[in-house]
């Protein structure tokens, strides 16, 4: 590797920068720029055009964290390029800051991981398109508050007022307006001299300066300025942009502050603070009595729509109606089984089947889930929820067209979701074990990872503010401005909290639920969930920071948490399983029966005794023991269901550890004796005959077998087949039936449990390209090197017309095969112009292994694979020249 | 993780019994959850917001709540039960009301936010008066009880700390000679008057008169005995005169017949909601003197307008006696809000154990219909069924066969239905108590029966409330009021007082196999077989062959 001496010569240019780094590091900015090889680009220099275009540049600023951010914000207030030194300044201001000079190599570090920002520490350049966005422009005011240049704002000013700014400066007056506006920028840079300026100034000039010096910096003024207004002016230290209105120069702003580009950097991500301690072996049996709670959820949810769920509503999703109906059923809040509704949904444990009718039922899989041990069933539903882009917490809100947004239905889906949630978990895991976090400090902690979009830092842009230099109300302004500056631009929306956010709150309290979370602190099934490391012992929760790894561009202090490749995940699910197994309860093999007519089952049962019992029993309360009432509706039911009052009361006493109370006995009697007293059945044809001897002769007959036949009474005998079926059948058998009016024909209507046919859970819907694994990110940089290789490599000139370079070489037929034959004799490599079937030019480096019947056999140095081309295709070749490997 | 209570997720608790730690648990829980089933195995408590400000009016604070939930519970309790919880505890006593020196009754908090909320409701605003500071807003005096019941139904109790007025001073004493206050009964007067004003649970028989002589003992000064009906009112005059220093004439009987006002006055609340021309004409014995304390008897049966009257009372001592805390109106609410917090609550099994109540022998008696009688009843009217099942003639039989298994003991037959009684009266030749026996035979049959000069009596339901009948070891009830609750808890009530020669007291219930009868029947044993009352159930004819 290459790590250990950069190039000699700076580079020039991002591509070169790029050139000039290792694969490792290569590979860390492909990896957290994944778009950047979607599709591979050919080389460096069209990959370094990618990492500028404004769309990738937009998504990486996204993905910093705050500190990372102000950095890119104060190089591109800084001069282009800038040093460390001046960067340095920005940040921790003149008096230097402890905190901010650790934290920069590293921010320095992630951004030229990220191709934000290259060149050595002597000229910092921040990729222009970067500098664009975060530049201070009256359109968009930057985050730090800062105005434009004195050379910016002056751009447009007449050279004679130029000229009066200067001397009213006290500076030697210059007819070069270009030198007049530098000796300004001088004046303003140099410390001593502006605090000399400054000390003339008047007291109401001075307050002016103050309420403008954290932006915007924009004032508006009359055309007959006030005095106070007109001194700085006259001296340069307010710029008019536009009539009516003036900047505060860049350069008086940072002197005004001190050389900060930012009120309150923010060097060190806040910690996650713990809320509460818990035993761990508390927090480890409430997460498991909430993950047993989970599965009956879900169980009982499914059992709801046992029969046929409720209906698919045309734009998809389930109707508000449908999902109070089931919150009521599973005696829970609307919110909160939008959650068990959706994780079903995750899981594939439910879909739509997809019929005409379209209804919500179990898949196939959640037959199979039913079948597996409770822990397995957690590990399902909990690895589903992890990695799920379905967000249920939306459920209730309206999307952007104001539609409401449905259960299971369309517009759910937010990519940034299982990131959030394993970032939340694996924030709670770097907490001591049992230790509750302070949500508010979990979610500012996320915030600093990556600022919500809307207030990407500095204070908001207060509109009174803009006032603030005519009159003297302005005060409010720089108070109110005060009041919120608090930590940069946490709470710049201070509406709706940012999708981010919301989204961590959310996974705080479904992992609560979902008994990932007991108590609020994570559980060891739930550490294992997310892959993280043993637990750590409580220690001080500071991230260690790499202080002074200035020079390597790659090696982050901590590598960012990489998401788990499914493979890990299983693992992961499998030992969170494992850990989780013997924390659930043991089923029960009995209940306790009481006189007041309730059965309690004092924890979870056996899934035989509680199919049975609440067959025969309705429940009355549920959690970690389950009362069952038993009613004459109750037990009759269980009659229905074949039952008899023996089997009921053998059932109960070996069941029971205690004697079967007597109302109970009493009731099962007493609704048995009554049931099935009256006789309903169907029948499809009844034979009625006043001769009962007839009726004998066909129910002895062999050959009305078939035909299903039963007496009911002496001269009515009740058939199976249908009416015409029946006629023929005994009309075979010698008889001369007729036909009566078919009426009172009872048609059973049996229910049955409704499936859809099988189907494959939702896939998450990630942002963005997946984030690419080890193997295709070394076969990117490999093809990305060898394209490099290709459309770099010096050439021997001669062969052809030397072509350009970009440009596919050109020989003839016979000097292409002259020189392809003596390549196979030299194993020299060659450079081709190739065209393939569809037409498509490129470049490729081979090394020819041998060539017969007009193809080409060779090493693709491009492909990274033996390939065989036909010659014909071959535009031309070039010799590599000898000094390349 | 083997304790004894099961934390349910729609927040009862189950008690396993026979736990070992069991008794702890019951004694930790007991402040804060109500008791909703007492059966034999496992007994269900309820937390309820109302329990929880309980608690929390009697000095509990979330975390022991937390703490007992989570020391006794066998599996971990839901953390959001438990946030839930300290959530509710929490809101009692953010707002409080206090005398103010200068501005009389104030309304004050200790979270400002509260006190906005609250007083943006449009149900606030007419009570209060100026604001005097962020924190405090004047409350119309008159509008004390009032207010507590909006704040309550808000879902934020106030805590009532403005203190009550003395009242005109009276010398009573506890008379105890030969007799004593039983120590749960003791108990109660200090919970009652340590926390100013609020009900006092105990079961019929357990004495709730003497907690009530105890309260006016400890009060010292004039009293207003609110009860249900004259018999009631007497019972009352005579245990008083009997216990404690007053004297006859220091007794009033406010009723129907009399109008007497004297220092202390045992009101019915019949006479009290009579209303003539719309307005209540006897209202103003509230005021007709200096009231220090008011008794309110079976606050279970309180009749709305007295709640309204209460209301206005807020400044005197109120104590509340009942049975049952169950109100077939589902006004619990206003209980709490009105007389005050429960301050004391002991299950009539724990009473029974220590001996005080008699045990009875609960058993239902099932009657089949005749087939004539099943066709009868099944195309009788829809209104008529029960009257026609309960009123069936069979259980005349099994009634008499019942009395002469029990000849020479203190029999009671209680029923609903006046044909029925009179009917049963003549069979068994014993007089009849019903709605229009003048008071004062009834009370010479009550001496008569308490005296054993008779020794069966049949009552309607106008015998149902706060007779006293100490001699009464069985009771036959032939029909009830339809489902009622607490009537039947009332009517076991009757024999459940202690026997001086410690009978096993016998309670039958005769109920119509395959009817309505039977559905009500079960209704109205729920709550005693929740405390723990299990019913025998015995064939009709199996009765009858035995005898």
């Amino acid at each position: 590797m290459s790590t250990e001496e950069k190039p000699a010569a700076a580079p020039r240019s991002l591509a070169e920068a790029l050139r000039g780094r290792d694969d490792v590091s290569l590979a860390a900015l492909l990896r957290s720029r994944p778009d950047l090889i979607t599709p591979v680009p050919t080389d460096l220099t069209q990959l370094a055009t990618r990492a500028g275009t404004r769309a990738s540049v937009v998504r990486a600023l996204e993905r910093l964290d705050r500190f990372a951010v102000q950095t890119a914000q104060a190089l591109a207030v800084a001069a282009d390029p800038a040093t460390y030194t001046e960067l340095l300044g920005l940040l921790a201001g003149d008096d230097g800051d402890p905190a901010v000079s650790a934290a920069l190599p590293h921010a320095l570090a992630t951004l030229r991981e990220q191709a934000l920002v290259w060149g050595d520490d002597t000229r910092l350049r921040l990729v222009r398109t970067a500098r664009e966005l975060l530049s201070p422009s009256p359109q968009h005011p930057s985050p730090t508050g800062l105005g434009p240049t004195v050379r910016e704002a002056a751009a447009g000013m007449s050279p004679g007022r130029i000229q009066e700014i200067v001397s009213a400066a006290g500076l030697p007056s210059t007819h070069d307006a270009v030198s007049a506006v530098a000796a300004l920028t001088e004046l303003f840079n140099d410390p001593a001299r502006m605090s000399a300026l400054l000390d003339r100034a008047p007291a109401e000039s001075l307050e002016v300066l103050e309420r403008l010096v954290w932006g915007p910096p924009y004032g508006q003024v009359t055309a007959d300025p006030a005095p106070r207004l007109r001194w700085l002016l006259d001296r340069g230290l307010l710029l008019p942009t536009a009539p009516g209105t003036v900047v505060l120069p860049r350069e008086v702003a940072l002197r005004l502050r001190g050389g900060r580009a930012h009120r309150s950097p923010e060097p060190v991500p806040p910690p996650v603070e713990a809320a509460a301690a818990h035993r761990p072996q508390v927090v480890d049996a409430t997460a498991a009595g909430q993950a047993y709670t989970a599965l009956a959820t879900v169980e009982e949810l499914l059992k709801d729509w046992h029969e046929g769920g409720p209906a698919v509503l045309r734009a998809g999703g389930l109707s508000v109606r449908d999902l109070k109906r089931t919150a009521v059923a599973l005696d829970v809040p609307e919110p909160v089984a939008a959650f068990w509704v959706e994780l079903a949904y995750a899981a594939g444990l439910l879909a739509s089947d997809g019929e005409a009718e379209e209804r919500y039922a179990a898949t196939p899989a959640y037959d199979e889930w039913r079948e597996q041990p409770p822990a397995q069933r957690w590990a399902r539903l909990a690895s589903a929820w992890l990695a799920a882009t379905r967000t249920a917490g939306l459920v209730g809100g309206r999307d952007a067209k104001d539609r409401t947004l449905s259960a299971l239905g369309p517009g759910l889906d937010r990519s940034a979701a299982p990131e959030v949630r394993h970032r939340v978990l694996t924030l709670l895991a770097g907490l001591p074990e049992g230790a509750a976090p302070v949500t508010e400090s979990v979610l500012a902690r996320l915030s600093w990872e990556r600022p919500p979009r809307g207030g990407r830092g500095g204070a908001g842009p207060g509109t009174a503010g803009g006032s603030a230099a005519e009159g003297g109300r302005g005060a409010s302004a720089a108070a109110g401005d005060g009041g919120r500056g608090t930590v940069g631009g946490v709470r710049a929306g201070d509406g709706e909290e940012d999708l981010r956010s919301r989204l961590a709150r959310w996974a705080l309290s479904e992992a609560e639920m979902l008994g990932v979370t007991g108590r609020g602190a994570l559980s060891a099934h739930g550490r294992a969930l997310i892959g993280a490391p043993a637990p750590r012992k409580p220690e001080a929760e500071t991230e260690p920071e790499g202080p002074g790894d200035k020079l390597p561009v790659h090696h982050r202090p901590t590598p960012p948490p990489a998401p788990l490749s499914p493979a890990d995940r299983a693992t992961a699910a499998a030992t969170a399983a494992r850990l989780l197994a013997p924390l659930l309860p043991e089923p029960l093999d009995h209940v306790l029966l009481q006189a007041d007519l309730t059965a309690v089952a004092p924890g979870p049962l056996e899934r035989p005794l509680a199919d049975m019992l609440s067959v025969l029993a309705d429940v009355e309360s549920k959690g970690g023991a389950t009362v069952y009432r038993f009613t004459p509706g109750s037990v009759r039911r269980a009659l229905d269901a074949g039952q008899t009052a023996a089997d009921l009361h053998a059932f109960l006493a070996a069941h029971s550890r205690t004697p079967v109370p007597q109302p109970l006995a009493y009731l099962i009697d007493d609704v048995a004796r009554r049931h099935g007293h009256l006789r309903v059945g169907a029948a499809s044809a009844y034979v009625r005959c006043d001769d009962d001897a007839v009726l004998n002769e066909i129910l002895a007959d062999k050959r009305a077998a078939g035909l299903g036949l039963r007496r009911l009474a002496p001269t009515v005998l009740a058939a199976q087949a249908g009416p015409a079926g029946l006629l023929e059948g005994l009309r075979a058998m010698g008889f001369a039936p007729a036909a009566e009016s078919a009426e009172g024909d009872v048609l059973i209507a049996r229910a049955d449990a409704h499936r859809t046919p099988p189907r494959s859970a939702p896939e998450p819907v990630p942002d963005g390209p997946p984030v690419p694994d080890d193997t295709l990110l070394t076969a990117a940089i490999r093809a990305i090197r060898a394209g490099d290789l290709a459309s770099t490599a010096p050439r021997k000139p001669g062969a052809g017309d030397g072509p350009d370079r970009g440009e596919l070489p050109r020989t003839t037929s016979a000097e292409t095969l002259a020189t392809v034959q003596a390549a196979v004799l030299t194993g020299a490599s060659l450079w081709i112009g190739y065209v393939n079937a569809e037409g498509a030019a490129s470049q490729r480096v081979i090394a020819p292994v041998r060539v017969e019947g007009g193809f080409v056999t060779a090493y693709d140095h491009t492909a990274d694979e033996v390939r065989t081309y036909p010659l014909h295709r071959i535009t031309g070749v070039a010799e590599l020249s000898d000094d390349e490997s | 993780m083997n304790g004894p209570l099961i934390v349910q997720s729609d927040k009862t608790l189950l008690l396993e019994v026979d736990h070992e730690q069991a008794d702890d648990c019951r004694r930790v829980i007991a402040p804060f959850a109500e008791l909703e089933r007492a059966p034999e195995h496992i007994h269900t408590y309820r937390v309820t917001p109302l329990g929880l400000w309980n608690a929390r009016a009697a000095g509990h604070d979330a975390e022991q709540v937390v703490d007992a939930l989570v020391q006794y519970s066998r599996y971990p309790v839901p953390h959001a039960l438990l946030v839930d919880i300290a959530d509710t505890m929490d809101r009692y006593g953010r707002l409080s009301l206090v005398k103010h020196p200068a501005h009389g009754l104030v309304l004050t908090t200790t979270d400002r936010p509260v006190l906005e909320e609250v007083l943006r409701s449009k149900r606030i605003t007419p009570l209060v008066g100026a604001r005097i500071d962020p924190d405090t807003v004047v409350v119309h005096p008159s509008e004390r009880g009032q207010i507590k019941q909006v704040l309550l139904k808000l879902g934020w109790p106030a805590e009532d700390l403005a203190g009550y007025v003395d009242g005109e001073a009276h010398a009573i004493e506890l008379r105890e000679d030969g007799w004593a206050l039983r120590p749960y009964q003791k108990q109660a007067v200090e919970n009652f008057w340590h926390g100013g004003s609020g009900v006092v649970v105990l079961p019929c028989g357990a004495g709730k008169t003497l907690v009530g002589a105890g309260a006016m003992a400890q009060a010292k000064s004039t009293t207003l005995i609110l009860v249900t009906n004259t018999v009631s009112a007497r019972q009352w005059k005579h245990e008083l005169v009997k216990r404690t220093s007053l004297t006859e004439d220091e007794i009033g009987e406010y009723s129907g017949t009399r109008k007497e006002i004297r220092p202390v006055t045992i009101a019915t609340y019949q006479v009290l909601t009579t209303r003539r021309k719309g307005v209540y004409p006897h209202l103003e014995l509230f005021d007709s003197r200096d009231w220090g304390l008011i008794l309110y008897d079976e606050v279970h049966l309180l009749p709305a307008p007295v709640f309204k009257f209460t209301a206005d009372l807020q400044a005197r001592r109120r104590l509340g006696l009942t049975a049952t805390l169950v109100r077939e109106d589902g006004r619990e609410s206003d209980v709490f809000s009105l007389i005050g917090p429960k301050r004391f609550d002991a299950p009539w099994k724990e009473i029974e154990a220590q001996g005080y109540i008699a045990p009875a022998d609960c058993v239902e008696v099932r009657v089949s219909l005749t087939d004539s009688e099943r066709l009868a009843y099944a195309t009788a009217e829809q209104e008529e069924k029960y009257r026609y099942c309960s009123t069936t003639a069979t259980k005349q039989k099994v009634t008499e066969a019942i009395v002469r298994r029990f000849a020479g003991q203190q029999i009671l037959v209680i029923g609903q239905y006046i044909d029925q009684l009179d009917e049963l009266g003549e069979h068994l030749n014993a007089p009849v108590i019903k709605g229009e026996t003048s008071n004062a035979q009834r009370e010479k049959l009550f001496d008569a029966f308490r005296e054993g000069e008779i020794s069966v009596l049949v009552v309607s339901k106008v015998a149902n409330f706060s007779i006293d009948l100490p001699e009464a070891t069985v009771a036959i009830q032939v029909s009830g009021t339809f489902g009622s609750r607490q009537e039947e808890a009332q009517r076991l009530g009757r024999v459940l007082r202690p026997k001086a020669d410690g009978h096993q007291a016998h309670f039958y219930s005769v109920v119509a196999r395959d009817t309505i009868d039977q559905d009500f029947a079960a209704h109205r044993q729920r709550f005693l077989a929740e405390q723990g009352y299990a019913y025998r159930i015995m064939d009709a004819d199996e009765l009858l062959t035995e005898s």
